[in-house]
Order: C-alpha cells, then sequence, then structure tokens
C-alpha cells in the first residue's frame, strides 16, 4: 500500500502538501477493499465515495478530517445507502436520512468506503453471527481465531491498513474487544459523548457509538470532531462542551494514579497477557505516575455478565419491535393477517441466536420474573457502579487487561462447565462496566504473542477523556504499537 | 423465577411474534439451564434492599428547552420507500376487521 494504512495525522499532513489527493486515497481504498478476504464488507460505497472525493480539491488545513476516507458498521443510518446491521429482516432497507455522526463526518468532508459486517443488530461478541457468516481476523490467515465482534467488520478492515477510522458501536465491548484481537485503539468515550441518533438500538441504556483508529492521537482527532450535543434528536446526548481532545495530548501523566484490579488481573489465562499488564505498569510508574495494585468484590465482577445478559436482552426485546415486516424489511406478502406478516418477517429475518436472546429478555419480563431478573439485575448494576465510582474517586483511571486469552478459536465450542466458569465469565466480560457506568474506556495493544496481538483496556471517570487519551498516549510512545497493521507490521 | 420448560419458551418467542423449531428450542432449554448457573451468582449479592435499579449510567439533565427552530421534516414518498406494500400514499396490511 502506498498511502492508504497511513495514519488520519500522516494522511491530513500529506493532503495538506498536495503530495496526495482525497480521490487518490479513495481509489488505493477501493482497490484494496475489493480484494479483502475477511468478508468484512456489507456494501462498498464506490460510486459514492468517488464523486465525494473529486468534490475535494482544495485542503483545509485546520479540518484535520478533510478528505480521510473511513468506514462504517452497518448499523448507522446512511441515506440513500443499503444498510442491513447484517440482519435478514433488513436485506433490503435503505434508510432516508443520515445518523447524526454520519452527518458530522460529512461536513467534515471524511469519505464514506463502505458499510461493514457486525454480529446480527449488534447482540454477539464473536464477529460470526452477522447474515454474511463469519467475519475472519486479519492476523490469522488460517482463519479460526476470532475477530471478535460485535463491531468485527470495521475492527478487520483498520487492522488491514485500508482506512486509518472505522465507527463501531458498543454496549458490552463491541468495538473494544476486537481492538483487542486487531491491535487497533478502540474507544468508546462517555455515555452520552456522541449522538447515538440513527445508531439502530440495542440497549440504550448500555449502547455507546465508538470507534477504531490505529494511534491515540487518531482517536482523539476523531472525537473532537464527532462528539456533542445534539438535542433535537438525541436527547441523552450530553450538553457539556466538547474538549480540545488533541491539543491536550502531551503524554504527561506525572502524579496520575492508576489502579491495577488484582481479581481481574489473576482471572488471565495467558502468560503473556500479564507479562503485558506489568510492563505497562512499569512503563507508567518510569512516567511518573502511581500505580497500585487494589481490590474490588468477585462477587460483583462476575455478576457483571449476567446482569448484561439480562437487562440488555430485555432492552432489545422491545428495541427491535419496529422490527415487523410491514414499514421496512422482509415481507413475503400473501399473509392472511398483520400478525402473520411480523411473524413470518420475524422468524425468517432473525437468526437462532437473536430469537433466543429475545426470549431470555421476554422471560426476565414475565411479571413474576421481574423482580427476581430484571429488577434485581438493575440494582446490582447499581452496586456495581458505585464500587467502581468509589475507585475512580482515588484514581485517574483503571488499567485491565482486554480478555484472558490471545486466541480465540471461531470453533471453540464452549462446554457448558467452561461457560459458568466464574474466571472466564470475569475476564471476558469486565469491560461491559464501561457501558453500565457510562464511563469513557479505550483499548489499545500492549503486547504481541506469536504473531497475535492482545490489548489492554483503560477506563476513567465520566467526561475526562483528556486523561485517558494522556495515559494511552504515553503507553503507546514506549511500547511501539502505534499503527499496525496486520499485513505490513509497523507503518 | 418461574420454572421454564419447552411450552413457556415457545410462548415467550410467540409474545414477540416469532417462532423457533422444535430442535431450536430444545437447544433453548439446554442455553437456559446454563444461563440459570450463570445467574446463581446474582443470587449470592446481599444488601440489595436499599439499592435503586439503575436504568441510565447517569442522569442527562436539560435545564432549558431548545430553540424552536423549524426543521424540513422526511417526506412521506421517503418514509413510504421502504414498505413492501404501499397504496394511495398508506401502508396496506391484510384486513383486520372482517
Amino acid at each position: 500500500m502506498k498511502y492508504i494504512n497511513k495514519t488520519i495525522e500522516e494522511l491530513h499532513d500529506l493532503l495538506v502538501a498536495k503530495v496526495v489527493t482525497p480521490l487518490d486515497l479513495v481509489k488505493e481504498a477501493i482497490e484494496e477493499l475489493k480484494k479483502e478476504e475477511t468478508n468484512a464488507i456489507e456494501t462498498l460505497c464506490e460510486k459514492e465515495a468517488l464523486e465525494f472525493a473529486s468534490t475535494l480539491v482544495e485542503p483545509e488545513v485546520d479540518n484535520l478530517l478533510w478528505g480521510i476516507p473511513y468506514v462504517c458498521k452497518d448499523n448507522f443510518s446512511t441515506k440513500d445507502i443499503l444498510t442491513t446491521a447484517s440482519s435478514n429482516i433488513l436485506h433490503d432497507y435503505i434508510p432516508c436520512f443520515d445518523a447524526t455522526v454520519i452527518k458530522k463526518l460529512k461536513e467534515k468532508k471524511a469519505v464514506l468506503l463502505c458499510k461493514t459486517t457486525l454480529d446480527e443488530l449488534a447482540m454477539g461478541g464473536t464477529g460470526t453471527t452477522g447474515h454474511k457468516g463469519i467475519t475472519y481476523n486479519p492476523y490469522d490467515p488460517t482463519h479460526s481465531y476470532k475477530m471478535g465482534g460485535s463491531s468485527c467488520g470495521s475492527a478487520s478492515l483498520i487492522a488491514q491498513g485500508i482506512s486509518p477510522l472505522g465507527l463501531g458501536s458498543d454496549t458490552g465491548d463491541s468495538v473494544r474487544k476486537p481492538a483487542s484481537y486487531g491491535a487497533l485503539v478502540g474507544l468508546k468515550p462517555t455515555w452520552g459523548r456522541i449522538s447515538r441518533f440513527g445508531l439502530f438500538p440495542f440497549a440504550p441504556s448500555m449502547d455507546h457509538v465508538a470507534y477504531f483508529t490505529r494511534s491515540v492521537k487518531d482517536s482523539a482527532i476523531v472525537l473532537e470532531n464527532i462528539a456533542g450535543e445534539d438535542l433535537y434528536f438525541d436527547a441523552t446526548s450530553s450538553t457539556k462542551p466538547v474538549d480540545n481532545y488533541y491539543s491536550k495530548i502531551d503524554g504527561n501523566i506525572k502524579g496520575k494514579k492508576i489502579a491495577l484490579i488484582k481479581e481481574i488481573n489473576e482471572c488471565v489465562k495467558d502468560q503473556p497477557i500479564l507479562d503485558g499488564i506489568e510492563k505497562c505498569k512499569k512503563i507508567l510508574e518510569d512516567k511518573g505516575a502511581i500505580v497500585e495494585v487494589i481490590s474490588y468484590p468477585r462477587n460483583l465482577l462476575a455478576a457483571v455478565y449476567p446482569v448484561y445478559m439480562i437487562i440488555s436482552c430485555a432492552e432489545a426485546t422491545s428495541n427491535n419491535a419496529n422490527l415487523d415486516g410491514i414499514k421496512f424489511g422482509l415481507r413475503e406478502g400473501n399473509e392472511k393477517s398483520y400478525q402473520e406478516v411480523m411473524m413470518n418477517a420475524r422468524t425468517k429475518g432473525f437468526c437462532e441466536l437473536i430469537r433466543r436472546r429475545f426470549v431470555i429478555g421476554s422471560y426476565s419480563l414475565f411479571k413474576d420474573n421481574q423482580e427476581e431478573l430484571f429488577i434485581r439485575a438493575q440494582k446490582i448494576r447499581h452496586l456495581i457502579v458505585d464500587k467502581y465510582n468509589e475507585v475512580l474517586s482515588s484514581f485517574d483511571a483503571v488499567l485491565t487487561p482486554c480478555g484472558g486469552i490471545i486466541r480465540n478459536p471461531i470453533d471453540g465450542k464452549d462446554d457448558d462447565a467452561s461457560r459458568t466458569e466464574v474466571d472466564k465469565m470475569i475476564i471476558e466480560n469486565h469491560m461491559g462496566i464501561g457501558n453500565f457506568g457510562g464511563f469513557p474506556s479505550l483499548s489499545l495493544p500492549i503486547g504481541f504473542d506469536n504473531g497475535f496481538p492482545f490489548g489492554g483496556n483503560l477506563t476513567s471517570k465520566p467526561f475526562d477523556e483528556v486523561t485517558l487519551f494522556n495515559i494511552a498516549y504515553a503507553l503507546e510512545n514506549e511500547l511501539g504499537y502505534k499503527n499496525v497493521t496486520a499485513k505490513g507490521g509497523q507503518n | 423465577m418461574i420454572k421454564y420448560d419447552k411450552a413457556l419458551l415457545k410462548k415467550c418467542a410467540n409474545n414477540l411474534l416469532f417462532d423457533m423449531s422444535d430442535e431450536q428450542y430444545e437447544l433453548l432449554l439446554k442455553e437456559f439451564d446454563v444461563l440459570t448457573k450463570q445467574m446463581e451468582v446474582l443470587g449470592d449479592i446481599e444488601g440489595l434492599d436499599k439499592v435503586t435499579p439503575m436504568t441510565f449510567p447517569f442522569s442527562v439533565v436539560t435545564s432549558y428547552l431548545r430553540e424552536d427552530i423549524p426543521e424540513e421534516s422526511l417526506s412521506k414518498e421517503d418514509i413510504l420507500r421502504n414498505a413492501k406494500d404501499v397504496q394511495d400514499g398508506q401502508i396496506k396490511l391484510p384486513k383486520v376487521v372482517g
């Protein structure tokens, strides 16, 4: 690749110097997208991208997103562009409006290259349940290990270096987990920081717009351009002013207090991950930060996954009630009643996993179950968040591994014993706390083992993304995993 | 918790207007066994009497009304273009009343 595998910062300099044009970048990216082999694309926006890029002639020096190509998970509404959420029920749905983030990126003159695959309706964490099948991890030529999900397509394309920015969404860890499997920077900012208008809702009390880049500074550039209030369309968007994240990154973390959670680290299976965390600890201390290992109640950590399942499935049942085959989506015709229209559309339109999750949601909302399941889950969520807030009242950030194993097999059929193993429930799901409490949370690559990357996760207080970026930047500088791609190593 | 069996799971599915095959219900029953085990950890957590259910991460307080600026709304044609059966500007469904 010539230019497209560079960071946003680098591309901006090249665009301003007129070494390359947006049209050159789009042409190069389209050529690469047509060759890509991980099943990451839902819809290639070739015509639209070429047309838009050819209108971008005079570079805007102060606009770092001018002419920057990006890809977008297929659960964001894109006007006049097929948007399926990787679900058969939406196989031909063409929205008539843009999501707010898409609109903002368009206004900044970033160029949408393609819509990307996801676990159907973003309800999964494997990258294997979309209607087009499995999305593979570009770090694994054998196609045996997971990309992770649900934002699998965007993760794969950014990891391949075909674009510097990939939009995703994160309800449990759907950007931060695949970021770990793809050596990417994955940011889920504070809940309400980015408007969710036009993002297909899964579980609105935990849904976030999130995204992948290959450098911390790129992540900061994107946030300050797509964050901000959107009260006309998203009443949960925050009115707090958007910070100048990019200019505030200096990597100075002297005196910052960072916590490691003993009970999470104890659940890690693969030693290189623990070595990676230890290396991060040393770097942070060398840079003047104070790092302490603290304790967090193990029973609350073990509760994260069941609480997540109950709340997310329950919210999903009502949020997806609009997928009925009537206003849009799959409808066969010749049905005898509107109930039959819906029954047909939803039975044939949703994959088995989605239908199972809906049944779980419905079960937990039964009147006789509500107190014991749904309300109890909401109360425990409160306890988990209160306890985390307690930690963050004494620390600037928490550093954890993103997961417990480096290579996660696609066909690793979990047996029942493994799925109820508490250590595994903790280490593979703890990042959901960021969604429970709306805390800003960022994953970044912290190591490689036999060619496979793994990530660390930083979480800080709501609206304190600046601290998060600075700690991540300090680590990135020393670890040297900036702008790594699956094909070319470090660019 | 209500005791679950295949009939109950089918009722849950049908309430949400979809169905599954017999094999899929069998699989779901097994899934419920695992889920119940996973949820056992919730039973061990004490002191919930004084805790309020958390429905959102934190309150988003808006203490003023936004400006009343007219916006162009979507056209009827745009809204209807994804519906499969449209007649006289309305979505057509099978007859509801006999």
